[in-house]
């Protein structure tokens, strides 16, 4: 028993530690969540010892049979994991004090002196060590206590955690919409630390709890009468589905105006990401073809509408002359430059046709990172300026409406996204959709029942392609200039990742990826250089604890509900000591 | 329900490097009829249904389907001129419902496209609803084993014999001439086996399908064929009515190994 405690609370303090050692903790001392008490960096020192708790206090599972532990048993375990986490730690502290952290720091530049001070408690660094330990077994018993409390507990205390650290982080961000609004901000976020303060976190908390005990006691009568009244509520949308969409839609359309230019900026950028990701979720998600080279059509927008509408070159002793004369208006490029990337979908797909999973990954792969090469080549210096790029890109102007402006901008993108949006899930719902489906599930299969997989496959890259040059084409009038820097492969995995965080083959999938991977590290500038440490993470979490996304497809969703569902009652008419229903229907063989 | 030939394969080879799967293969069929493959393991009966449907390329010979030769056809082409299959191992779509399944096997028949899709527009709407009419139709066709509520259920939920049903359903579907069964029996218990049997029947007598039948259960050749066929090492050892075949001497050998060698 000890040991599994051990086994689960030594690798959290080892995760402690690789926090520290990256700048995580003591970077950010002075950032806070709640107060001048709770500190990011507080919360990243003990949420490994939480999580250890967590863990620690799960159901067993011996032969075939869930032990739940009692309380008391799992406050115990998940003490020992927490303390095993927060010894771990310590001693890694105990002996970075012996050797000395300018020497460690040779090495690792994020040990300092504050750091030392902050993970000691400002404490004599053996008093400080064992205060470590106690504060990581509190916070793994936190954890293990929470794990094994009935779902009427743990719900609305869960609920009210997140919703606190949410309001915390978004600290840039809500204290602006409420200035906006004219509401009065003091209480909820101090004007002294910028985090929440207390008495404001008390409110979120108390709000948050509130609102899942309400949808619990209450969410499942609601949900019945819904339906019965408005008829919405088939197997296929479930009332709360429209209800959160519908809010969803005016968060999105009224964020602007709430957030103000800086965060409009971010979600400028959210948007051009969004807008791949339904391009990409084209190819990747509904098609099943892995397509780690997406940032080509990403790059073939942006360049190829900024020579259609007429944009310079970006160098010096270069008159200031359009690359190609006769510049177009922005909305007639934009059907050309979507012809041009359907055309180089199919140019691309043709030779990786034959190709899947891992090759096809890899041959994608490279033909993205060729794009990055050709951009900036000597070769195509007099075409798209190689390293020092393009400027003088149209700003999409609508009479004399330009775009650039980044509350405006933001508006232009959304209404591109809603139609990319409009069409990829008319697709899907279409006969094109069930021929893509029917190739991912089973290419052979599929061809053997009349579909022509090499056509539906080329379709998915050149429609995908399409939606995804109309992101480089928005990303080009955004920035109003594109350097070779832009175009990196980082875009096919940040896409990717926005994919499969999202959840495949989901639209609203798509747009909460964006934001999150997206929006979350552009409006906590200070995270700025920990984006791809929290992609990293993020995937590796997602495909672990939640393969099918945040917000999956309606459809998988329901299926691997069916498929319990049809298990649950396999199991019963076992126990019962009947055939299962499957194997003689209820309605009778005939034979 | 014609009398013409409607398939004809004549001296078809396949190998797989040094391995003859089919070496000079001749066989008839003649429209309405149903008639059943036989052999022992390894005598080329699943390589014969690939090669005819075009998921393999024959080394020689020819296959004619309706008096026009199909070889060099991909899988797709195949099946829209009438020629459908099944699998010996179930190949179903399992995270697509059973609807959705038989509803696959209408997209040879249909044709709506990207921007009829985007824009929905009435011509498209009305092939949708045809298509997922006949998909029913065609699940229908084994009464209430795939109708109901498992329209909706995703086609891993089912049962062995139901996924059988379902991939029969799906080859209905695609609106065949003539129908590929391969082993459909296998897996099943006994009563299934009967009434997967009468099926078989049923598909040509009310579907007017003509059916090929690679199977191993000697019940359900003899229930179902017009006539038999038998095969080892990739050629036909011996034609005729299921009594003719299961006397004939070679046929025996084939099984039982010869005397000497017993």
């Amino acid at each position: 028993m000890a040991r599994r405690w051990l086994r689960i609370g030594i690798p959290a303090g080892i995760v402690t530690i690789f926090l520290a050692l990256v700048g995580l903790i003591g970077g950010f001392t002075d950032v806070y969540l709640i107060g001048d008490q709770i500190s990011f960096a507080g919360l990243m020192l003990v949420l490994p010892a939480f999580v250890a708790g967590l863990v620690a206090a799960a159901p067993r599972v011996e032969g075939g049979e869930r032990h739940e532990m009692r309380i008391s048993e799992a406050a115990v375990a998940a003490a020992v994991a927490g303390a095993a986490a927060g010894a771990t730690f310590a001693l890694a502290a105990v002996l970075a004090d012996w050797i000395g952290d300018e020497r460690i720091r040779t090495v690792f530049l994020n040990v300092t002196p504050a750091l030392m001070e902050f993970v000691t408690f400002g404490l004599a660094t053996a008093i400080g060590a064992l205060a470590v330990v106690a504060v990581s077994a509190l916070a793994g018993v936190l954890g293990g206590v929470l794990r094994v409390a009935p779902a009427s507990i743990r719900r609305p205390v869960t609920a009210a955690v997140i919703a606190t650290l949410l309001f915390g982080f978004l600290q840039r961000v809500i204290p602006i919409a409420l200035d906006q609004l004219s509401l009065e901000r003091d209480w909820l976020y101090s004007p002294q630390f910028d985090g929440l303060t207390w008495i404001g976190a008390l409110v979120v908390a108390t709000v948050a709890a509130g609102i899942s005990v309400l949808s619990t006691r209450f969410g499942t009568r609601l949900r019945g009468r819904l339906a019965g009244v408005t008829g919405v509520g088939g197997p296929m949308i479930s009332p709360a589905r429209v209800i959160a969409g519908v809010v969803a839609l005016a968060l999105l359309i009224a964020a602007p105006l709430l957030l103000g230019s800086v965060i409009s900026e971010v979600l400028g950028t959210v948007m051009v990401f969004a807008l791949l990701g339904i391009g990409l979720n084209i190819v990747v998600g509904y098609a099943g073809l892995l397509d780690l080279g997406y940032v080509f059509f990403f790059a073939l927008g942006a360049y190829s509408l900024a020579l259609l509408t007429g944009a310079t070159l970006n160098a010096f002793g270069i008159p200031p002359e359009p690359v190609i004369s006769g510049s177009l208006n922005f909305y007639v490029a934009i059907p050309i430059v979507m012809a041009i990337a359907a055309a180089a979908g199919v140019l691309v797909g043709a030779p990786v046709l034959r190709l899947r999973g891992d090759y096809l990954a890899l041959v994608t792969l490279g033909l993205g990172e060729m794009v990055t090469v050709l951009v900036g080549s000597p070769w195509l210096v007099p075409l798209v300026g190689g390293p020092s790029g393009m400027r003088g890109i149209t700003d999409a102007a609508i009479g004399g409406l330009a775009f650039r402006d980044p509350q405006r901008f933001y508006y232009l993108a959304l209404a591109f996204v809603g139609l990319a949006a409009f069409v990829s899930w008319r697709l899907a719902a279409s006969r094109i959709g069930r021929a893509w489906t029917a190739m991912r599930e089973d290419e052979q299969t599929a061809d053997a029942m009349g579909i022509s997989t090499t056509r539906f496959k080329l379709l998915a890259f050149s429609i995908g392609g399409a939606i995804g040059s109309l992101g480089g084409a928005l990303f080009a009038v955004k920035i109003g200039s594109l350097t070779p820097a832009s175009f990196q492969v980082l875009v096919s995995i940040q896409v990717l990742g926005l994919v499969i965080l999202g959840g495949m083959g989901s639209i609203p999938g798509v747009i909460v990826g964006a934001l999150v991977l997206v929006g979350l590290p552009g409006l906590l500038r200070e995270f700025e250089e920990y984006r791809f440490l929290a992609y990293g993470a993020a995937v590796v979490a997602i495909m672990v604890l939640r393969p099918q996304g945040l917000v999956p497809n309606v459809r998988r969703s329901r299926e691997l509900q069916d498929e319990e569902r049809a298990q649950d009652e396999w199991a019963k008419a076992a126990e019962e000591g009947e055939t299962p229903p499957e194997i003689a229907p209820a309605n009778g063989a005939t034979t | 329900m014609g009398t013409g030939t409607i398939l004809e394969v004549r001296g078809l080879e396949k190998h797989f490097g040094g391995l003859y799967a089919l070496s000079g293969l001749d066989m008839e069929v003649r429209s309405g009829e149903i008639v059943s493959v036989i052999g022992p393991n390894g005598a080329g009966k699943s390589t014969l249904f690939n090669v005819v449907t075009g998921i393999y390329e024959p080394d020689a010979g020819d296959i004619r389907y309706e008096g026009v030769s199909i070889v060099g056809l991909r899988p797709h082409q195949v099946v829209k001129l009438g020629i459908a299959r099944t699998f010996q191992s179930v190949r179903l779509f399992a995270n697509m419902t059973i609807l959705e399944n038989a509803m696959v096997g209408q997209h040879c028949r249909s044709r709506g496209g990207v921007f009829g899709a985007i824009l929905r527009t009435p011509g498209v709407r009305a092939e949708e609803e045809r298509i997922r009419e006949r998909a029913r139709e065609a699940l229908g066709f084994f009464g209430k084993r795939l109708s109901g509520y498992r329209l909706e259920q995703p086609a891993f939920s089912l049962s062995y014999a139901n996924r059988r049903r379902l991939e029969m359903a799906r080859a209905l579907a695609t609106d065949p001439k003539l129908l590929l069964l391969d082993e459909p029996t296998a897996g099943m218990n006994p009563r299934e086996t009967l009434e997967l049997r009468d099926h078989i029947v049923r598909m040509r007598d009310e579907l007017g399908v003509t059916v090929i039948v690679i199977e191993h259960d000697m019940r359900v050749v003899k229930g179902v064929s017009d006539r038999v066929i038998a095969c080892d090492y990739g050629q036909k050892i011996a034609e005729g009515t299921y009594e003719e075949v299961a006397h004939d001497e070679r046929v025996i050998e084939a099984y039982l190994g010869t005397k000497a060698a017993g």
